[in-house]
Order: C-alpha cells, then sequence, then structure tokens
C-alpha cells in the first residue's frame, strides 16, 4: 500500500487528518472501553479497519507495511488514539515483535511474519517474566538445547499478558549457563504456541479479568530458524527495542481518563462545595498539567531528533503514582459509596471508581516496577555510589 | 506483629482469641470469599452457623435475650481476629448493628424471638435505616387500626436477600420508630449490587408492607439512642477489624519478600522495602494503639471522651488498612495484582471497612466538631 510521507507534514496537519479517518471509523461502542485489555475478538473489526487502511502499525517503515512515523508523530498518534478514546488492541506484534524483526531479523524472518501482523493472522504476546525473573529478569531459566535444526524448548513463563489469545510468543530463554553474567546467554526465538507442549494458564487478575497467563514449556519443538539475532546474545536486543517508546509508559492518558470520573462523580455528589477537595482536586489537576509539560519535554528531545536517555522513568514514575492518587481521591468523594464493587451512576452515565482503583494498582508494577526505576535514576541519573 | 492489647487478668480475651483464631483457620475466609463473588451470594451459611455456634452472634446481648452479654473489650478482640482470619461475613452489621438495636428496644416477646434467631443463627436480621449513598434513610411508618404501613426505599443493606428479618428504622408521626418486619411480607422489592469484598449490598424497597403493629419494637428517644449507641459500637468494631487486617497484611508481606528472592537476595534486604515495612509495622501499631485506647475509654464514666476516641480509632485503623494493603500489593509486585494471591482481598476487605460509617476524613472532622463544641 503506497502512503505518504507523514513526516514532511506538521505535526497539526498530521493530527488533524489522523483524528478525522479515525473518529469516522473507530466504532463507538469500543470507545472508552472498560476493560484495559480487550482481547483479539473483542476489537477485530478496529485492527482491520487500521490494517486496511495501513495505520494499524505507526513506526514500522513504509516499506514494511507501516506508517513510518518519526518519534514526534508517533506522539501524535497515540495521543489522538487516547483523546479519541480508542481501545487498546492486542499489540505485542506491532510494538514488540514487529520492531524487533525489522531491526535484527532475517529476511527470511521479515517476509514471513510482519505480514501475518498486520493480517491479524498472528497475534503475539511477550514471554520474558518468570516465577523467579520478574524485576531480575537477568535470572530467567526456560531452556533452549539445541537438537539438529531445532531447539528443544523447557520451563515457565508467568504474567504473559493475552497469552490465551495469542499464538506466538516471543520468548527470551537461556541458552547458555554463565554464573559470573546472567545477561550473557540469553536468546530470543519465536514460538508457535500451537506446538505440542505449551500449554496456557489464564490467571485472574484484581479485577477477575484473566488478562494474564502462566504459559508452559514441555519438549517444545522450535526450528532453529526462529532465532531473532545471533544466539546467546538476546539480552541486547530484548532491551534495545523500546527505545523512545519508554516515553508512553508515561503519557498521561490514564491519570487523564481517571481525573475525568473523579469530577464526574465529585460534580455530581457536591465535593467541589468542599474547600479541602477544591483544594486537594487542583494539586491533582496541576499534577496532570505539570506531567504534561514534563511529557512535553521528553518529547520535544524525540522531535529534535535526539535519544531519551535514563531520565525519562520519572514520567512513568509520576505518572502511575499520580493515577493512584486520583483513584484514591475517587473512592474518597465515593464516601460510603466506596464499598460498591460495581461502576457508580452518575446522571445517566456511570463512574468506574472500583474498576480504575484496582487497575491504577499494575503501573506501578509492570514495565519495570517504580523501585526499579528509582534505582537506575539513583545510578544512571545521580550516579549514586 | 502489632496486637491490640488490652488487661486481660483472667485469660478471656486470649482464650476468644484462641479460639477466633482456630475458627479461622479451620475456614478458609478467601475462598469463601472467592465462592460468595462467583455465587453472587450476600452471605456464607456455614460460616455464619459457626459463628453462631462459637457464640459470637450473641457476643454482646445480654442475657435475658440470650446473649453472652459480654463487652467492647471481648467485642474487639473477636473483630481483630475476623480481620487477620479475612471472615467477611457481616458479622458487625448483623450481630453488632441489629442487636444494638435490639437490646434498645423493648424487650417483648418479638424482640426476644428475634434475638433469639439472632443469636442461634436462625434468623438473619439486619437493618434498613440507610440510603444507598450511605445518609439516612427516609422511611415512613404509616399506623393505623392496629397495623403498621410501611414505604420507602432503603440502600446499603448487608445480607439483604439472606435476610429472614428486617429492622426498619422509620419515621411515623414525626417520631422515630424500629419495626420489624418479616422478609416473607408483601410489597419487598430486593436488588442486589456487588460490594467490593465479594458480598453483595442490597438496595429494598418497602412498597407498602403491612405487619402488625405489635411489630413496633421501640419508639421515639429510646430509638435514636439506640441508633446512635448502635453506630458507635460497629464503628469500634470495624476499627478493630481494620487493625487485625493491618497488622495480616504486613505479617504476610514481611514474609512473602524475606522468602522471594531476586538479584541473589531476599528482597526484604533491600533498604528500599526495609523503610517500606517498617512503615508499615508503624502505621499497624498506631492503629493497634488507637482502637486500644478507644476500647479502654469506653470502660471509664467520660462517654464523650469515649466517643471521640472511637471516631479516632476508626480514621486510624482505617488508613493504617488502606494504606498497608496499597503497599502489600506492591510489594508482593505482579503476585500481588492477581485475584489467587489473599494480599488482594485483604485490601478489598479494607476498603468497605474503611468507607462503611464514615471514611477517616469525615471522621476526623466529626471528632473536631465535638472537641471545638466542647
Ligand atoms: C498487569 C501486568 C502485566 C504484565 N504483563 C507481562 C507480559 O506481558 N510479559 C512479561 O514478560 N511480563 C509481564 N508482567 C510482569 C512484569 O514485568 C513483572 O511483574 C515485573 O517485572 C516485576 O516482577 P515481579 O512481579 O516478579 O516482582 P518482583 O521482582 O518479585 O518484585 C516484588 C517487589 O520487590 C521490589 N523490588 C524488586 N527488586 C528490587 C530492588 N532491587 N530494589 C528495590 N525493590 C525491589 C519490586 O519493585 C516489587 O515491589 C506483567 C505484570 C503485570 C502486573
Amino acid at each position: 500500500m503506497q502512503q505518504q510521507d507523514w513526516n514532511a507534514l506538521s505535526d497539526d496537519e498530521f493530527r488533524g487528518i489522523f483524528r478525522e479517518w479515525v473518529d469516522a471509523n473507530c466504532p463507538s461502542h469500543l470507545r472508552f472501553m472498560r476493560k484495559q485489555r480487550p482481547v483479539f475478538d473483542e476489537v477485530a473489526e478496529w485492527y482491520h479497519a487500521l490494517a486496511e487502511k495501513g495505520w494499524l502499525s505507526p513506526v514500522w517503515p513504509q516499506e514494511h507495511g507501516g506508517m513510518g512515523l518519526d518519534a514526534a508523530k508517533h506522539i501524535v498518534y497515540v495521543e489522538e488514539w487516547a483523546r479519541l478514546g480508542c481501545p487498546r488492541i492486542p499489540d505485542h506484534g506491532i510494538g514488540l515483535t514487529g520492531p524487533l524483526l525489522i531491526e535484527f531479523g532475517t529476511d527470511e524472518q521479515k517476509a514471513n511474519f510482519l505480514p501475518k501482523i498486520l493480517s491479524g493472522e498472528h497475534v503475539w504476546c511477550q514471554g520474558y517474566s518468570e516465577p523467579n525473573a520478574g524485576s531480575d529478569l537477568a535470572s530467567l531459566r526456560t531452556s533452549a538445547v539445541s537438537d539438529g535444526d531445532d531447539y528443544i524448548v523447557n520451563g515457565q513463563k508467568i504474567w504473559t499478558t493475552l497469552a490465551h489469545c495469542a499464538n506466538w510468543i516471543l520468548l527470551l530463554v537461556r541458552t547458555t549457563k554463565d554464573d559470573n553474567k546472567r545477561q550473557n546467554g540469553i536468546t530470543v526465538m519465536l514460538v508457535d504456541m500451537t506446538t505440542p507442549g505449551v500449554v496456557v494458564r489464564p490467571i485472574a487478575n484484581l479485577r477477575g479479568e484473566a488478562d494474564f497467563c502462566e504459559v508452559f514449556f514441555e519438549n517444545v519443538r522450535v526450528p532453529a530458524k526462529n532465532v531473532v539475532g545471533a544466539v546467546d546474545q538476546g539480552w541486547a536486543l530484548a532491551k534495545s527495542v523500546l527505545g523512545h517508546e519508554r516515553i508512553f509508559l508515561g503519557a498521561p492518558s490514564r491519570p487523564e481518563y481517571a481525573l475525568k470520573r473523579l469530577e464526574m462523580l465529585a460534580e455530581d455528589r457536591g465535593a467541589f462545595d468542599d474547600p479541602a477537595f477544591r483544594s486537594r482536586y487542583a494539586r491533582l489537576l496541576l499534577d496532570l498539567n505539570d506531567l504534561g509539560s514534563a511529557f512535553e519535554k521528553f518529547a520535544k528531545i524525540l522531535r529534535e531528533g535526539g535519544q531519551l536517555g535514563a531520565e525519562v522513568s520519572v514520567l512513568k514514575i509520576f505518572c502511575s503514582e499520580l493515577y493512584q492518587r486520583i483513584t484514591e481521591e475517587t473512592l474518597a468523594v465515593a464516601g460510603e459509596e466506596a464499598r460498591y464493587y460495581d461502576d457508580l451512576p452518575v446522571g445517566d452515565n456511570e463512574v468506574d471508581a472500583m474498576n480504575l482503583y484496582l487497575d491504577s494498582r499494575a503501573p506501578t508494577i509492570f514495565g519495570g516496577s517504580n523501585e526499579i526505576q528509582r534505582n537506575i535514576l539513583a545510578k544512571a541519573v545521580l550516579r549514586l555510589p | 506483629m502489632p496486637l491490640i492489647s488490652l488487661d486481660d487478668d483472667d485469660n478471656t480475651l486470649g482464650m476468644l482469641r484462641e479460639s477466633a483464631n482456630a475458627l479461622a483457620e479451620r475456614i478458609d475466609g478467601a475462598q469463601v470469599m472467592r465462592s460468595r463473588r462467583a455465587g453472587k451470594s450476600d452471605l456464607d451459611r456455614s460460616v455464619w452457623t459457626a459463628m453462631a455456634e462459637a457464640g459470637w452472634l450473641g457476643l454482646l446481648l445480654p442475657e435475658e435475650l440470650g446473649g453472652l452479654q459480654l463487652g467492647s473489650r471481648e467485642l474487639v478482640v473477636l473483630c481483630e481476629s475476623l480481620g487477620r482470619g479475612l471472615l467477611t461475613e457481616p458479622y458487625v452489621q448483623l450481630a453488632v448493628f441489629s442487636g444494638a438495636l435490639l437490646m434498645g428496644a423493648d424487650h417483648g416477646a418479638n424482640t426476644s424471638a428475634l434475638a433469639g434467631g439472632l443469636v442461634d443463627g436462625s434468623r438473619i436480621v439486619t437493618t434498613l435505616w440507610q440510603t444507598e449513598r450511605g445518609a439516612r434513610a427516609e422511611l415512613k411508618a404509616t399506623e393505623k387500626d392496629g397495623e403498621v404501613l410501611l414505604n420507602g426505599c432503603a440502600g446499603l443493606v448487608s445480607a439483604a436477600q439472606s435476610a429472614s428479618d428486617y429492622l426498619v428504622l422509620a419515621q411515623s408521626d414525626g417520631d422515630s420508630v424500629l419495626v420489624h418486619l418479616p422478609a416473607d411480607t408483601g410489597g419487598i422489592g430486593v436488588s442486589l449490587r456487588a460490594s467490593v469484598d465479594d458480598a453483595q449490598l442490597g438496595s429494598v424497597d418497602l412498597d407498602g408492607c403491612s405487619v402488625p403493629s405489635g411489630n413496633v419494637l421501640a419508639r421515639g428517644h429510646k430509638v435514636e439512642t439506640a441508633l446512635v449507641r448502635a453506630i458507635e459500637t460497629n464503628r469500634l468494631a470495624i476499627a478493630a477489624e481494620l487493625a487485625g487486617i493491618a497488622s495480616k497484611a504486613l505479617e504476610a508481606t514481611v514474609d512473602y519478600t524475606r522468602e522471594r528472592i531476586q538479584f541473589g537476595k531476599p528482597i526484604a534486604s533491600f533498604q528500599a522495602i526495609q523503610h517500606r515495612l517498617v512503615d508499615m509495622w508503624s502505621d499497624a501499631e498506631f492503629a493497634c494503639s488507637a482502637v486500644t485506647d478507644a476500647t479502654e475509654k469506653l470502660g471509664e464514666p467520660d462517654s464523650a471522651a469515649a466517643s471521640q476516641a472511637v471516631l479516632a480509632a476508626k480514621a486510624r485503623a482505617g488508613d493504617a488498612a488502606i494504606g498497608i494493603t496499597r503497599r502489600a500489593i506492591q510489594l508482593h509486585g505482579a503476585m500481588g495484582f492477581t485475584d489467587e494471591c489473599d494480599i488482594g482481598l485483604y485490601m478489598k476487605r479494607a476498603i468497605n471497612l474503611n468507607a462503611t460509617l464514615g471514611q477517616p476524613e469525615e471522621l476526623r472532622l466529626q471528632y473536631l466538631a465535638t472537641e471545638r463544641a466542647a
């Protein structure tokens, strides 16, 4: 599909074009979904509509079927997506496997896998964490042993988001044991989840939704041609794909949405008459604005063609903690209604106070927990001894 | 780990604690919550029966009403254990709240029968008095020709579906009345909404429900006095349960972080985590002392000071339980975000209790108002 050079447009021009089409084409029943992580079938029509338009994959180069957006335009894409309340689509193929293959994959891998991500034939999940390898990912133990043209994989992954609706998993495995440097000997491979020996067990989260899973591997045969990059060198590969996308861990969309819900509830329940509440609300509002400014500061670096440093972790910490403070305040405003699990009626609408409160528990844990982010800032930014 | 500590010369409290802990051992409270949620149920009968058999449902009721005639000291020790053991049936709403109203009613045949059923578990007695948002409900009683007609809407009703009997706090000609309404009376409509702690909260619609005038259990000043007492006793009981949750959630997190190895060490060996755990411990410690203080003050003559101490204790214990369970989830990592790990259930229970009968800020403001008025 021939696409224009989006990066030649001004951000505002691009924003206008993107917004107009998305607003006209994203089905209204999928907007502002309660569920954070809908499964593929729930959002398939939106996925296919984007694919058909050629807009499913914002950063892939156009030769691979992406839009080829630079970081600045990508930010616009993400902002408008959030503003219009489009649902999250299963995006591990687009955001993780795709970029990895484009950078490190063989021509055959690219030709084979990229189109199937765009068509939705392959739905990917991310198999990194293990029961004993969370924050300390390098201690992972799922093993892959060479056997002729194949590898034999044994072990277990956990917290694998949407594994139950995926058919391919991007797997980090141990191919060599090196006790001195555990980052050595890790390999990235592409694994077909329909291979015999792969078993998926969904895990219910705090909201009762099964959106992450355990994935077990028992003598699973993986063709050696499914290894990405060099054997034993997977750690650097896996770490490198995040790149400028780390900025999005601090994108203000979740707290922004939550603050709107707080405002709706507070208005309906008369909380704005209370000066103590007004003061707390004003703080949250300004926190959100200031998060926007900080986000903008990093976005500007990208716009000017720069690279993000370790500092960007500050966005993730502030954003996820602000999200929690907003949902906590929402429960305070709910008063005795904070006893309900179900959404709270507000005029003809509903505010999902508890849903948001529970949801806000996760972002301080995933994507590198906030403690780990603080460790990184302490070392890499403040250079503490 | 922090506990509510009261003088216990004859070891009655110790024995009570032991029997509560024994029951909590026998019953997997977390599993009960999950199956209650799956069945959309508002009460687990088997746990309720076990509580009845242990004599707890009549803990505060006088002997003439079939109770054990024990006091606040025993109540807080029991509720603390319920909190620790995650036994989340609506003990405070039914046994303590409805119980307190019956204690304050005229002790006629009707009251005795209700109290007897409440104590032995054969009756589920819940009270209609709040709106869906927690204000005082406007329920109307019309008395004429030997009958009472009840109208209005109540919310936040525990065990609304399971109830065999409702106590209705209504207004009759500008006068408060406490009316016994059997659940099989015509004109009652019950709808349920899930509560955060995996039970159901009911809204109960009364549409011209008719009962004989003998069902008026108390009226006027008596009703209001009983209500004030019921609220205060409930707040104390809830504060104790919250303190139990706070302390148990801390304990579970200390255990977990000692065992969880990352980077070749127990994560509890990282100072960032140690400081967090120490702060949690300190919060639990303060919660337990505040509840201890309120309980002791209730045994002293100055009732105003006691009332204030109860407000303070519930605010303190609520903040502690909420803050501790939140941090506990964080320290459990992704495990804490699952339904399989019990720590999330402690958080959910804490949210419900913290929001019941006043969140901390409201209670502190009430405390201040009383203080300034004095
Ligand atoms: C909703 C959700 C979705 C997820 N999806 C995926 C997925 O799709 N694929 C995948 O591979 N993984 C996924 N994860 C896993 C996620 O990456 C891990 O949860 C994360 O790496 C933390 O690991 P852990 O849960 O084992 O916690 P642990 O590492 O055990 O940490 C427990 C606690 O200790 C703290 N801690 C650990 N080390 C230190 C230290 N050195 N200093 C101070 N504090 C420390 C942590 O911050 C945390 O509070 C998901 C997690 C969640 C919650």
